[in-house]
């Protein structure tokens, strides 16, 4: 008897789909139906996860992390103490947040007034304060944010994922990806693509406002409808298997007609996850999206950014609830002008301002709102975005680009809330122990840890090297955990 | 007093040292065996460049300066505890890394207490694979072909020597061969093979009425001389080398011009070009025949892959980030160029030695340097080299007379500081103000004409109008040049964008980078390829004055040598693998210690000397193969091969296989009677291009499928790095952002879904009908049209008469696009 796994390698067919298929109704285990590994390297506390992407590079100063220093110093002539490197020119005077910080919570988290309704949440959250990056170009850091590589061909983190421990759900995808409507961040898609994995582990872009928000969900012809859909699926089913019959002992052949039925199931309850209509009023509220029809200035304004990122946030919880695995959530799309994105070389307050009300309200919402519906205990939320902003003033408004240090926080899924791990300096330059400093192989390996992968034994053999979502990187950061 | 032991030939797949090597079978000195244990576990950290700890141990002065050792007493050796377990608690060393073994340890122990010895001079090195005895790596000969008794049953099945290998493995693990295929399965497999495309229902009939004892080798013959076939075998290639048709990265810009290398890959297959110089074109073309447009156009191989145009054209190369980007830019260049033609995974060796192969960081930076002066760039093709030469020559005038004239403006304009930027500021400033007064607007332009009245004097006057005259001089002779077509490939001299500026053919200096890291640079690299056996000389024959083209021309000349086994076993393998589904070795880009070893080793090496001496061409050898018995057989399932050889590595049947992304598209384009034959030139969209100037948005779901632009062969498409084709990739095409020398084949819902309701295929099914409903057949014989074109067969009685109901109930559009979801459509037996 050979086992799941031999017998998915020595298919050598693509796992996800044709596990998807076949092996449906014989296995649910710990690891969802059609993930690689058949048990978890150890007990899992997280399910699933959201990460929420801010693309551009989101200020740490402007909204998670305070700096007294800069608020005294402001206007004065910067001074790093040695010689940097700044990506653009942004190395004019120390300039304060745009914002003002208070405390929140029983932690008493500073917070920047932009994202206040988080602090409602802060005692379940998690910040580490002392991320650093290794490029301050966009592109690249955001394919190490996303995919632990700086360069295009590796998996993303979700993709990762969805290999190891498979779906939990039996029509939807396992690896949901909810862009930006106006645009993809740096790389688009191939920061959740599945590269060296199967294709079945690749992120399914969703666009909820779009006429078909899965591609290809319905057909848009005047040929098709109800009726010839089923009559198709049974004339499919009944030529097929008569092909089928004369070729006993291929797999591949039966799994194809059972992504059909799959197919005709994901027609039917996806539409349910878009339709917000039974959500209530107060939900709505919640995530700021009361302001249904409304049309919105040219200007980049808050009403529309929270509407923007409020809905992308009340769909991630619609999908987890049915048992998608990994959701990516962006914010922002590429760095092209009128700034819709995180790249506040010009005007932090202009941007990051209606930007982060958007994400202040609609991650709260997500937070509180799994947290009501006991979703949050094993959902983990990840908020990252590719580097940090430079405490300097860049032309008189803005903020060039900060690799040396930036925030991200964690929450959910057996994290540790109300704490902080790791500091930056006094003007939230570079971390403020510089020898410990946290990257991303140790977020990725703490989410893997948290999901019960271990992360240096989740490894797949490319060309020649064995790899893996941590690269030969990566601790798990055990005082993040509960 | 140390000796080195000659180096001793023992197969072992262990990253081990010379030094470990000679040490396990020499005296056993303990120095040696400790020795070896610090370059393994402790060097990488504690070496003369990174110091970790302020501690070094690479050599025996900076070892016994730390006074971590007492010689003599390893009790109070602070060495030793830092590596010992405390109790229960690990040891502190080596960091984030598996404690030493106990042995290990002792080893430390008994070295201290002896005294630690040190030669001197003698300094610890990163560990080596120094263990050539690896299959690629040996040389390749013909190995004589198995032979059957007269009579056997193997004896009739043998029609080549590829059978009789065959046979000889079968017949080894006590295996069948399956029978030969039918007639429709045959030419079904034989144009999708060499094709890509489906036969024409006219075809099957003509081929199974073909008496002739030649009938398949005509058929074969026809199908090679197609011109189909170049575009179906350059999709194979143009997956390997990562071809797309922009830049990915950010922004991910258009290369407008990168397809005259996909049109030069089409017609090199199509003209049977011999492999040899198909290798040496597409990496020195320029070089080696510069007489030939092809010798320029081959060179998009060395910009096939991604480029980071923000690291290039917005960082400067002194810049940290600047320097990333181009490392990783060459790094792409060696890894292409290794990986393609020796399938060998020298990337691996960027950052340390290759941990499984013989190849050093030196010999990575060696490769690197041989691409040291080029760049990925636009240039022009069809043009004599006299002509390129002069217009290098009037391109590289015209940039330095801009600079002076830049530096002219400059030095003028610095007079004028700080008053003449104030009063240009204000000018501007007045203009955005909403409510300026006319009068104060006219003030401040007098003030700034007053300023420039005061610095430009006369001199200066003069000086701008000669250098601007010399401008327009160089413009006008080059534009009197004859114009030439542009291709994007690797390229010396090319117009300088903000920081990305050309070499104009002086390589850049590479040096050997400690651990990779930019920023810590050893000493120059020289350059090289790799060696192939212990004691061959693998830098490259060049003299002291040579042009970085000639390094090119040495590498390409070292790749294409005779007696290079890996190029002829790389390249064998992949042809073979396109006809089989499965590779001898299934990891056609890794020939190496990590990738698999051959199912059939004896084989590979004659497939390779029999293509190597036989033209290098490519089209004998897929005749060789698919008129074999071998490639012929049926894929039949047999319950009791399978019980053996569950994934018929030993060819008992042939493979059953998926169509490719392209394919599948191809054929539905060629069923409905929509895929034009037009060949080469500009890739069509499969999108609606938006904002094309910052940030290209590439809006596929905006695109109008029935556009007649878009229906030709796929591998004529616009291929977009970092938004590929939703459609394409759902059915497995490659990732243009990484080699893919084998696709994947998936089965997935998405895929199901986008074969349904994708508008592509909604728009075909359409055409499809169309083309069907001819008013001279009734509906059944045009049922049984669209099926025999669908699936080379007529329907039977039962299939007819659920096609005719469906079809009848939802008309001839609906049932076509059912006709394209058909498992008998989607695969190939």
């Amino acid at each position: 008897m050979t086992s799941r796994r031999d017998f998915l390698k020595t298919t050598g067919q693509g796992f996800g789909g044709l596990a998807a298929a076949v092996m449906l109704s014989e296995h649910v285990g710990a690891t969802g139906t059609d993930g690689v590994m058949e048990t978890l390297h150890h007990p899992a506390k997280a399910k699933r996860v959201v990460q929420l992407f801010m693309a551009g590079a989101a200020s740490h100063i402007d909204l998670f992390d305070h700096k007294p220093m800069l608020e005294k110093h402001h206007g004065e002539e910067s001074d790093f103490g040695e010689q940097i490197e700044a990506f653009q020119n942004g190395l004019g005077p120390w300039m304060t947040s745009a914002f003002s910080f208070a405390p929140y919570g029983e932690c008493g988290k500073m917070l920047s007034s932009v994202v206040a309704p988080l602090g409602e949440c802060v005692d379940d959250m998690a910040f580490v304060h002392n991320m650093v990056g290794k490029t301050g170009v966009h592109s690249q850091a955001t394919y190490l944010q996303a995919t632990g590589f700086q360069r295009p061909g590796f998996p993303g983190v979700g993709a990762w994922v969805s290999y190891a421990l498979g779906t939990l759900n039996k029509n939807l995808p396992t690896f949901v990806v909810l862009p930006d409507h106006r645009g993809f961040a740096s790389n688009g898609p191939k920061n959740w693509a599945s590269a060296f994995l199967p294709a079945s582990s690749q992120g399914t872009t969703i666009f909820p406002q779009r006429a078909n928000p899965i591609a290809d969900l319905r057909a848009d012809a005047e040929f098709v409808t109800t009726a010839s859909d089923t009559d198709g699926r049974t004339l499919l089913r009944q030529l097929n298997q008569r092909y089928n019959r004369g070729r006993p002992g291929d797999s591949r052949l039966e799994a194809r007609i059972r992504t059909y039925e799959l197919a005709a199931a994901m027609q039917l309850s996806a539409p349910e996850v878009f339709d917000l209509s039974n959500e209530s009023e107060d939900t709505l509220k919640m995530y700021g999206l009361d302001r249904a029809g409304s049309t919105w200035p040219a200007e980049i304004n808050a009403p529309e950014e929270t509407e923007y990122f409020g809905r992308r946030c009340l769909i991630a919880r619609r999908l987890l609830e049915r048992g998608v695995r990994f959701i990516q959530v962006w914010s922002g799309n590429d760095n092209g002008f009128p700034r819709r994105n995180w790249d506040s070389h010009e005007n932090i307050r202009r941007d990051h301002g209606p930007l982060a009300t958007g994400l202040g309200i609609g991650a709260a919402a997500l937070l509180k709102d799994l947290k009501q519906r006991g979703l949050l205990e094993d959902t983990l939320v990840l908020w990252t975005t590719e580097f940090g902003r430079l405490p300097s003033t860049q032309g008189s408004l803005g903020r060039d680009h900060n690799p040396f240090v930036f925030t991200n926080w964690l929450c959910g899924g057996g994290i540790k809330g109300g704490i902080k791990h790791g500091e930056s300096d006094q003007w939230g330059y570079k971390p403020l122990d510089r020898d410990n400093p946290t990257e991303v192989y140790d977020i990725h390996a703490t989410v893997l840890h948290l999901l019960g992968i271990d992360h240096e034994q989740l490894t797949v053999r490319h060309d020649g090297i064995d790899r893996r979502l941590t690269d030969v990187h990566g601790h798990v950061i055990h005082e993040l955990i509960a | 007093m140390f000796r080195f032991t000659e180096f001793l030939s023992i197969p072992s797949l262990v990253a081990v040292s010379l030094f470990q090597l000679a040490a396990a079978v020499a005296d056993g000195s303990t120095a040696r065996r400790a020795f070896s244990v610090m370059e393994r576990h402790c060097l990488s950290c504690h070496n003369d460049v990174d110091r970790e700890g302020e501690f070094s141990l690479q050599t025996k002065q900076s070892f016994f300066e730390s006074g971590f050792v007492e010689p003599g007493d390893a009790e109070s050796s602070y060495l030793l505890h830092v590596v010992e377990f405390d109790g229960n608690e690990p040891p502190q060393m080596p960091q984030d890394a598996a404690p030493l073994s106990q042995a290990d340890v002792d080893l430390f122990r008994e070295w201290i207490a002896a005294g630690a010895p040190w030669p001197d001079g003698y300094r610890l090195t990163d560990t080596v694979v120094d263990n050539f005895d690896w299959w690629s790596l040996k040389p390749l000969e013909r190995p004589p072909v198995p032979q059957f008794e007269h009579g056997s049953p193997e004896y009739y099945r043998i029609r080549t020597p590829i059978d009789a290998f065959i046979a000889k493995t079968l017949q080894e693990h006590d295996l069948p061969s399956a029978a030969e295929a039918d007639e429709h399965t045959l030419i079904r497999r034989l144009s999708y093979d060499l094709t890509g495309l489906p036969p024409t229902p006219e075809e099957v009939r003509t081929f199974k009425n073909a008496t002739g004892p030649r009938a398949f080798e005509e058929l074969v013959d026809r199908l090679l001389a197609s011109e189909r076939y170049g575009e179906r075998w350059a999709r194979h290639w143009l997956d390997v080398v990562k071809y797309a048709d922009t830049c990915g990265y950010d922004k991910d810009k258009l290369r407008p011009n990168a397809w005259p290398y996909r049109d030069y890959v089409i017609r090199s297959f199509n003209e049977d070009k011999p492999y040899d110089r198909f290798v040496e074109e597409q990496i020195a073309g320029d070089v080696l025949f510069p007489a030939e447009p092809d010798g320029i156009l081959a060179l998009g191989f060395i910009a096939a892959g991604p480029w980071d145009f923000i690291g290039h054209v917005e960082v400067p190369e002194s810049r940290m980030d600047g320097k990333v980007a181009r490392n990783l830019d060459r790094d792409d260049m060696v890894s292409n160029t290794l990986n393609t033609f020796c399938s060998v995974t020298i990337q691996c060796a960027r950052c340390h030695n290759h941990k499984f192969d013989p190849f050093t960081q030196e010999h990575y930076y060696s490769l690197q340097s041989v691409f040291a002066a080029v760049d990925r760039a636009e240039r022009p093709w069809d043009l004599s080299p006299e002509i390129q030469q002069k217009r290098f020559a009037l391109a590289e005038e015209l940039y330095a007379v801009k600079k002076t004239l830049q530096e002219h403006d400059r030095t003028v304009r610095k007079d004028g500081e700080p008053e003449l930027p104030e009063a240009e500021a204000r000018v501007v400033a007045l203009k955005a103000a909403p409510a300026t007064d006319e009068a104060v607007l006219a003030a401040a332009q007098a003030r700034v004409s007053e300023i420039l009245t005061r610095i430009v004097t006369p001199e200066r006057k003069a000086k701008q109008e000669e250098l601007l005259a010399v401008v327009t001089a160089v413009e006008e002779k080059l534009a009197e040049l004859p114009e030439g077509n542009m291709i994007y490939s690797a390229a010396t001299h090319f117009p300088p964008n903000v920081n990305f500026i050309p070499t104009k053919g002086r390589p850049r200096t590479v040096r050997v980078l400690h651990r990779g890291n930019v920023l810590q640079p050893l000493h120059e690299a020289i350059p090289g390829s790799i060696p192939l056996n212990a004691e061959c000389d693998w830098h490259l024959p060049l003299p002291v004055e040579h042009s970085e083209g000639d390094r090119r021309a040495a590498l390409a000349r070292w790749i294409t040598a005779d007696d290079n086994p890996l190029t002829w076993r790389s390249i064998a393998n992949r042809i073979w693998q396109h006809h089989f589904g499965k590779a001898i070795v299934t990891t056609p880009n890794d020939l190496g210690r990590m990738g698999q070893l051959p199912s059939h080793p004896d084989l590979l090496d004659w497939l390779a000397v029999e293509f190597r001496d036989n033209g290098r061409s490519f089209k004998k050898l897929h005749r060789t193969i698919v008129t074999s018995s071998t490639w012929r057989q049926a894929s039949t399932h047999n319950p009791a091969a399978e019980k053996i050889d569950s994934g018929n590595r030993f060819l008992w049947r042939q493979n059953r296989r998926r169509l490719s992304a392209e394919e599948l598209r191809d054929s539905v384009l060629s069923v409905s009677g929509r895929l034009s034959p037009d060949m080469g030139g500009p890739g069509y969209y499969l999108f609606e291009l938006e904002k094309a100037d910052h940030s290209p948005h590439y809006e596929y779901h905006k695109f109008n499928p029935d556009d007649p632009a878009s229906h030709r062969r796929s591998i004529y498409r616009f291929i977009v790095r970092s938004q590929p084709d939703p459609f394409m990739t759902t059915l497995d095409c490659a990732d243009s952002s990484q080699s893919t020398p084998r696709r994947t084949e998936t089965f997935t819902p998405l895929q199901a879904l986008a074969l349904l309701n994708n508008g592509f295929t909604l728009a075909m099914a359409r055409h499809f009908a169309a083309r069907i409903e001819t008013p001279s057949e009734d509906r059944t014989q045009q049922v049984q049209r669209a099926f025999e074109l669908v699936t080379g067969r007529s329907a039977v009685d039962q299939e007819l008469a659920l096609l005719l109901q469906y079809s009848d109930r939802h008309g001839l559009s609906a049932l076509c696009r059912l006709l394209f979801n058909l498992n008998q459509f989607i695969f190939v037996d």
